[in-house]
């Protein structure tokens, strides 16, 4: 139990980076696709099973892990030519350490952080490694010795030192309100409400919000900031001379990044892994009655989804029968779900804390998928920022506000401080 | 005049913080999302090749054929190489012969065309005095399993069926 609890949050670290990767690619695609009128993948299928088109990304990533490693004879520093995407992944997979799952754990007096690093540093870590992850980008650049990539390089690193600094003026005016750098204390201070709203950060901070996300974009290399691979400009930007997994990795890395960001935001900005209003004691207090919620929701979601399946999985393929397979799937794991959850509603048995955590790990895989489709959703509306239209946003606009933010944030604080 | 002064967008504060635009944009997509999300049938995307394209018209440029004449049914082409000599891609390939029937002094003793080469620019259809090849059979999908299985020869071109209402060639 000792064990399986302090490897839990690394492993959901794995699963949170690495395993949706395939998930978030086939998001893009259909997101895209819906938004476009288009149908997206349909097709590629073990034994006709589908899954709803992700089969299609896990043949993707095959596809690159067993594609020829070629190295192009005109590089001269192969030693960085091949550092340089691992180092753009790691950077990226190392940022999703810091974010907690769920609240501290106590179980017989031993206390469980769901942090897979446990410190209260997190904000910097954060800051400090998104940071390196472009240093993966320059040197890639760099080593490829084409003139395309590293163009892409140099505007790489121009983009992410003016939009480094607003992120972290505006992170400066979070921790002043939140009045603290621990990511878990900054979750708990969001479960007091705020006026009527929950004290998210996205309320108490409008400002700080926006100037956060759209950084975040930026320093993900995200549509609309993604100038650096640019494909209507500079070929494909600082990885054109990359191919097979070499190029995968950089593909990973952007979707992990994107992920840590995601979750990031999630923390800070959207109230982490708490339901709005409620902290972790009164959830343990209430857990019986926040049972019986989720099992009514459970019948309503999947009886929707049952009924929305019937209608759309009409396009069959070869082998077993799909719709057959996933409805007995869903009705078997419901009715499985609903058991276990009304053995414990019914008072049963007693396993309230851990209950809860799972009740949070829904609660902050829930955000951050809405996260996810965010930033997928605006990568199919906006079209890419010209260059020096980025940079004028930047450095003219973002930087200023986020000052500004930092003034009237800190005269509020001493004010309120103050009145009290 | 004829001088139509045109507003010069983006100078207004509302355009210059860019959100309002941005989020309208976001409007339209999350539209078009949740509308294909809850009913997707309305899609125009064509399950291909379950589904085949309606939109095939006699003006479609699909495969060749060679037209026949309305007297005899014999071969309208009098292999005069305007369509070879028109032709970007050099893939006609003719032999011409004498024609013994009377009819005309010349007929192909061999027609090719190498669809492989081809680029399906119909610029032989223009060249042809005697409406003699067509690009009207509605052919899309070309298949063969070696590359001389897409070498289109004189009895092959002779036996595609055309969709457009003339049948015959249309030459005097
Ligand atoms: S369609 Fe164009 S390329 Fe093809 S045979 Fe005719 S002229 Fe040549
Ligand atoms: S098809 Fe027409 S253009 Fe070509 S050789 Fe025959 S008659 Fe001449």
């Amino acid at each position: 139990m000792n064990t399986v609890l302090i490897l839990l949050p690394l492993v959901l670290t794995l699963l949170y980076s690495l395993a949706t990767v395939p998930v978030l690619v086939w998001m893009e695609r259909r997101i895209a696709a819906l938004i476009q009128d288009r149908l997206g993948p349909n097709r590629c299928h073990i034994n006709g099973i589908r899954l709803g088109g992700i089969i299609q990304s896990i043949a993707d990533m095959m596809k690159l892990v067993f594609k020829e490693e070629f190295l192009p004879s005109h590089i001269k520093n192969r030693f960085y030519y091949l550092v340089a995407p691992s180092l753009a992944f790691m950077s990226a997979f190392l940022t999703f350490m810091v974010i907690p799952y769920a609240d501290t754990l106590t179980i017989n007096e031993q206390s469980y952080s769901m942090q897979a690093l446990p410190t209260d540093l997190g904000v910097l870590w954060f800051l400090a490694f998104a940071g390196l992850g472009v240093y993966g980008i320059i040197l890639g650049g760099w080593a490829s010795h084409n003139k395309y990539a590293i163009l892409g390089a140099i505007r790489a690193s121009a983009q992410v030192i003016g939009y480094e600094v607003a992120m972290g003026l505006s992170l400066v005016s979070i921790l002043i309100t939140y009045g603290t750098i621990s990511l878990n204390e900054m979750v708990s201070y969001q479960t007091q409400s705020f006026f009527i709203f929950p004290a998210w950060g996205l309320f108490i901070q409008p400002l700080a919000s926006i100037i956060f996300i759209v950084t975040a974009f930026a320093e993900t290399n995200r549509a609309p900031f993604d100038a650096a691979e640019g494909e209507s400009e500079i070929v494909a930007g600082y990885h054109t001379e990359y191919g097979a997994m070499k190029f995968g990795l950089y593909f990973v890395a952007e979707y992990i990044a994107m992920a840590a960001s995601g979750a990031l935001i999630v923390t800070i900005f959207l109230g982490g892994y708490q339901l709005p209003y409620l902290n972790t004691s009164e959830l343990i207090n209430n857990f019986e009655l926040i049972l019986w919620g989720i099992i009514a929701f459970a019948i309503v979601t999947s009886l929707l989804f049952l009924r929305w399946m019937k209608q759309h999985n009409i396009f069959a393929m070869s082998g077993l029968d799909e719709t057959k397979i996933y409805t007995t799937v869903v009705i078997g794991f419901t009715i499985f779900a609903i058991l276990v959850m009304s053995y414990y509603a019914l008072g049963f048995g007693d396993a309230n804390e851990v209950g809860v955590m799972l009740l949070q790990f829904a609660v902050f895989t829930i955000k951050l998928f809405f996260l996810h489709f965010v930033f997928i959703w605006v990568r199919w509306t906006l079209p890419r920022f010209r260059y020096d239209q980025t940079q004028k946003l930047g450095w003219n606009i973002l930087l200023p506000l986020s000052l500004a933010n930092i003034f009237i944030t800190a005269i509020v604080v001493v004010g309120v401080n103050y009145g009290n | 005049m004829g001088i139509k002064v045109v507003e010069r967008h983006g100078n207004t504060f509302k355009e210059k913080i860019y959100l309002h635009a941005v989020f309208s944009g976001m409007k339209t997509t999350l539209k078009h999302f949740t509308a294909n999300l809850r009913d997707a049938s309305n899609l125009p995307t064509l399950c291909y090749p379950e589904q085949k394209p309606t939109d095939i018209t006699p003006r479609y440029r699909g495969v060749h054929r060679l037209t026949h004449r309305k007297e005899d049914d014999s071969i309208a082409c009098v292999a005069c190489f305007m369509c070879a000599t028109a032709c970007p891609a050099n893939c006609i390939e003719i032999v011409a012969a004498d024609r013994e029937d009377g009819r005309d002094e010349k007929m192909p003793q061999v027609f090719n065309i190498d669809l492989l080469e081809c680029v399906f620019c119909g610029y032989c259809v223009e060249a042809c005095p005697c409406d003699a090849i067509r690009m009207d059979s509605g052919i899309y999908s070309v298949i063969g399993e070696c590359r001389e299985d897409f070498i289109y020869n004189k009895a092959k071109l002779l036996s595609i069926q055309g969709i457009s209402k003339e049948e015959f060639s249309l030459a005097k």
